[in-house]
């Protein structure tokens, strides 16, 4: 059979691009290993890979070895098979991965039976392989590592021959091995002694452990040029599943600026991982993060624009520093959660004995058993200290997933009429047809149209009978009107089940009922309408018992957010990374934070555009 | 799922004693380009070790899947025939589900050479360009292909969907059929499936399935697995009167989606009644953490005169509209000489340690809720 020649630009030119392969090995999302092949005039090369086959292997003759392994019956289980890279000899990778010029620049991928190999050729690629069934979306992360890894010897390359020189050093290496494996016998893998003279295979091996244990390889290609890359499968499991990046990010399109950041890392472990010339907005904002607060004020005090502070929370949430809550204040309520491990001897439940001596974590977890609301643990005799305590227990549990927040949803549905079951066509009121209708009255401010009157810091509007609106309260016909016209887009049946209600019979009552309609489809929480509307709890629980004959209430976790709240087993907190909130004084409770309502509710997509980038120059 | 799975060519290639290897036969003709094959090639007619594998190669935007094949023999020119019928789709396409198609039909061909020399006549292998349109034609639309190849040899192809892994199944997880049992043809399924099919009514758990059935544990742990693999059974939690549920986010697509709507009213009536939508959703929604099943039937008993509330938890454990919050003992303090806990780890639920143990629920509340070193959590 003939063996085409590589393609070359002429005999003394430096080595085609390497291919790294990353094979997988068991665990799904790891690779089996990672290769450096090259292609140049002398013809294929493997340069390095790891791990690498073990001694006692190579005892036999190389031939005799080429030949033991592919007896193996393919009927071999796709998990599990320890030797999967013995499979493959040094030499006849060499040979498949060493690709032709015209599958270069682009995304290589090549499947043998239960090996899957990608990589990306070009002037300098590790292919990876991976397990043959991954996921394509760990396929092309993986492909997005080969990628990065291979600009960045690019350009060393070109800068000063780094690849040239590493890759000379281990064709030298090797071929000394070779003869002093002739010479007395003893066999030896010759990239066993790459590894301590040669930087890059070093750092392929750092990748390759990285990738395999936390998922985050952080490279300095010749102790200069970084490459970051994280693989979001590893780093965000839900209960031994991953996340799907696009699970991922459709969740961090829903935030909304009165979500808060909850940092995983105490501040100075984060700040002591960023890059020396990472952006002084990440530091800043970084610095000022409480898990009380919401984006918006950390804008405020950060002095960032809401949009960017998006996208620097999206960015930490990407890269698994932190997870996006509620902001913590005394009226949440918070559950356990149903992924949370409760067992006795659980790591976690040690880390907890350590941080917080005199208290274990299965105790404190019952009293999470039914849902309960953080005002409930107040004891007005108790010292600051334990209140104080005791939101640090909360932020330790939260950030290891122990904990879910529930919110109160609303829902419209009234009795069935004499007419057949069901309620008649449940239109969801849509928000613009109203808005289109409304009178150009200030009670168009309540539907998120950006305004001109920053009075909406309103902290504490006065709430006895007269709702929020600006509008001369009572009967005027102006808002008689308005209240018929949203109630219009109801049937003819809600409408008289509606004014049925006893409490309908007040005009201020039924105009608010009217007004906060459109909330009434079950997907915004109490703490959203409070925060859209700038209106107090009270009144909303108030409200809702008047119109209970007509409205159903539950209580659930924010479907939003609830991706970052299931995982379990979050390892990377350690019992030293407790993020410690400021001060233990009670006035950091605050009761029922009104959050000042942004002319901003909705973020533009393409503020997640790029996001994702890491520092590769 | 057939047009993400489309065939875009079947491809036939050999290596020819002169001319090296070349592309012998394609349909649809001219597919692949004489640039591809020169890339690929060497992934088509492979060197030794890479022979009798399943080899798929992205490139051009095309995957190509094939299986080298390699038959040695004297007369054979260069003593060796070497050939490869493989497949070409587009390179977004998830292949996984062709793979054994390719390797059937390497299998086939070898046969057939090794039989009565398919391949190497050059007569018989013209008869091969008709058997791969039909391949193409029946495999993109059918998923299946039956063909004869000559008197004695008939192809049988069938792609199969790729399932995710089903969860283990426990001794007190109680199976319920996904769609209506009438539906479901006996005489399909195994022995041991048949026997215990008429035992799962969404409220026998597995425990007692075996015992009623009189079929071993674990006999019935696997078919009852088989059965969820292939989404004709789901599982749900043993029901009690005393069992604890509260609602999911998922509960919402009650109010946003019809077809749920319907289904759960046409399931959880009583027979004779008709439950009303407000009706149904108050009662999920009455289901919190603290409330038990019984607490529900009286609070909300005008409802539930329209309601058969077992079918209602049934219904919503299967679409998960609620959840059920089980109890979980921890022994938090004990002296140093006790022996640690094995079962009030935190790790078992209250079902899990009264199917090991046989005790009653009852009967394990009142030994540990009068116990002081022990705390109990609810998840």
């Amino acid at each position: 059979m003939s063996r085409q020649s590589s393609v070359d630009l002429d005999p003394g030119s430096e080595p085609r691009p390497p291919d790294t392969v990353l094979q997988n090995h068991g665990e799904k999302n790891s690779p089996i290993s990672v290769i450096l092949v090259s292609s140049g005039s002398r013809g294929n090369k493997l340069l390095f890979r790891y791990p690498f086959l073990r001694v006692s292997e190579n005892i036999a003759s190389s031939a005799a070895k080429q030949r033991s392994p592919y007896v193996l019956s393919s009927t071999s289980d796709v998990t599990d098979d320890p030797d999967g890279d013995s499979r493959f000899s040094d030499i006849i990778l060499a040979t498949i991965l060493a690709t032709k010029s015209d599958m270069c620049g682009k995304k290589f991928e090549l499947k043998i039976d239960n090996v899957r190999f990608v990589g990306h050729p070009t002037l300098l690629q590790p292919p990876h392989t991976i397990q043959a069934n991954a996921d394509p979306s760990v396929i092309s992360c993986m492909h997005n590592l080969s990628r990065r890894i291979a600009i960045a010897l690019q350009h060393e390359e070109r800068r000063c021959q780094y690849l040239t020189r590493e890759a000379k050093l281990m064709l030298a290496m090797q071929d000394e091995v070779t003869t002093l494996t002739e010479t007395d016998g003893t066999p030896q893998s010759p990239f066993r002694h790459i590894l301590p003279k040669c930087k890059l295979a070093r750092d392929l091996k750092e990748a390759y452990d990285s990738l395999c244990t936390t998922g985050v390889v952080r490279l300095h290609i010749n102790n200069w040029l970084e490459v970051s890359f994280c693989l979001p499968h590893k780093i965000h499991r839900v209960g031994g599943n991953h996340i799907p990046p696009e699970a991922l990010e459709s969740s961090l399109k829903a935030i909304r600026p009165y979500h808060a950041l909850l940092l995983l890392d105490s501040e100075k472990a984060l700040l002591a991982q960023l890059p020396l010339d990472c952006s002084p907005a990440l530091l800043r904002l970084i610095k000022i993060c409480s898990a009380m607060k919401n984006l918006q004020q950390l804008a405020q005090d950060a002095d960032l624009a809401l949009l960017q502070v998006f996208q620097i929370a999206a960015h930490l949430v990407y890269w698994g520093k932190a997870i996006i809550v509620y902001p913590l204040c005394e009226n949440n309520v918070y559950m356990l959660s149903p992924h949370a491990n409760i067992c006795l001897y659980s790591p976690l439940a040690q880390h907890f004995a350590q941080q917080f001596p005199g208290h274990d974590l299965p105790s404190v977890l019952a009293k999470f058993s039914l849902p309960v609301s953080l005002s409930e643990f107040r004891n007005p005799l108790d010292a600051p200290v334990q209140e104080a305590q005791l939101i640090q227990m909360v932020v330790w549990m939260l950030q290891r997933r122990l904990l879910i927040q529930l919110h109160t949803y609303v829902c419209l549905l009234v009795p069935p009429g004499q007419e057949p079951p069901g309620p008649p066509e449940d239109e969801p009121l849509p928000v613009s047809r109203v808005t289109g209708r409304s009178l150009s009255t200030p009670s168009a401010l309540s539907f998120g149209s950006p305004t001109s009157s920053d009075d909406m810091t309103l902290t504490s509007p006065s709430m006895d009978n007269s709702s929020a609106e600006l509008l001369p309260g009572g009967d005027s016909p102006l808002n008689k009107r308005m209240t018929e016209t949203l109630l219009a887009s109801l049937s003819e049946h809600e409408q008289q089940a509606i004014l049925s209600v006893p409490a309908a019979q007040n005009p201020d009552d039924l105009r608010m009922f009217a007004r906060l309609l459109h909330y009434f489809r079950g997907h915004h929480h109490l703490e959203e309408i409070m925060y859209n509307e700038n209106m107090r709890r009270s009144q909303l629980k108030t409200l809702f018992d008047k119109f209970r004959s007509v409205l159903v209430v539950t209580n659930h976790e924010d479907p939003v957010i609830s991706l970052f709240q299931s995982p379990a087993g979050v390892t990377r907190c350690g019992p030293d990374t407790l993020h410690t909130s400021p001060g233990p004084s009670t006035a950091e409770f605050t009761l029922d934070t009104e959050i000042t309502p942004s002319a901003v509710h909705h973020l533009p997509s393409q503020c997640f555009k790029g996001f994702r980038n890491s520092v590769v120059k | 799922m057939g047009s993400s799975r489309r065939i875009e060519c079947i491809f036939f290639s050999e290596f020819h004693p002169t001319l090296g290897p070349k592309i012998t036969y394609q349909v649809p003709e001219e597919y692949i380009s004489r640039e591809l094959f020169d890339t690929v090639q060497v992934y088509i007619i492979t060197k030794p070790e890479l022979q009798n594998k399943l080899i798929t190669v992205t490139a051009m935007d095309k995957k190509l899947i094939g299986c080298p094949v390699c038959i040695e023999h004297k007369k054979y020119s260069r003593n060796a025939l070497l050939f490869n019928l493989g497949l070409v789709c587009d390179a977004r396409t998830k292949t996984c589900a062709l793979e054994p198609i390719v390797k059937k039909l390497s299998g086939y061909l070898t046969t057939l050479e090794l039989e009565s020399g398919f391949i190497s006549n050059e007569e018989s292998k013209q008869k091969l360009l008709p058997i791969m349109s039909t391949l193409l034609e029946e495999l993109n639309a059918t998923g299946a292909c039956t063909l004869p190849i000559d008197e004695s040899n008939t192809i049988h192809l069938k792609l199969i969907e790729q399932r995710k892994d089903p969860m283990i199944v426990q001794e007190y997880d109680v199976p319920v059929f996904t769609q209506n049992k009438d539906h479901f043809i006996k005489s399909q399924w195994d022995l041991t499936t048949q026997q215990i099919l008429s035992y799962i009514d969404g409220y026998r758990h597995i425990q007692k399935i075996s015992a009623e059935a009189d079929v071993e544990l674990n006999l019935v742990r696997i078919a009852v697995q088989n059965l969820l693999y292939y989404g004709v059974v789901t599982l749900v939690s043993i029901f009690q009167y005393s069992n604890v549920y509260c609602t999911t986010p998922k509960v919402q697509s009650l109010i946003d989606d019809k077809s749920i709507q319907e289904e759960c009213l046409h399931y959880v009536n009583k027979p004779g009644q008709r439950a009303s939508l407000r009706d149904v959703f108050q009662l999920y929604c009455g289901l919190t953490p603290g409330t038990t099943v019984r607490d529900l039937c009286s609070r909300y008993s005008q409802q539930l005169q329209r309601v058969d509330e077992r079918k209602l938890i049934q219904f919503g454990l299967m679409k998960d509209l609620i959840r059920r919050l089980q109890k979980y003992p921890v022994k938090v303090i004990r002296d140093e000489r006790s022996r640690p806990p094995k079962l009030y780890t935190g790790c078992h639920s209250y079902d899990e340690i009264c199917c090991k143990t046989g005790m009653s629920y009852k009967e394990l509340d009142e030994r540990l809720e009068n116990d002081p070193n022990i705390i109990i959590c609810w998840k």
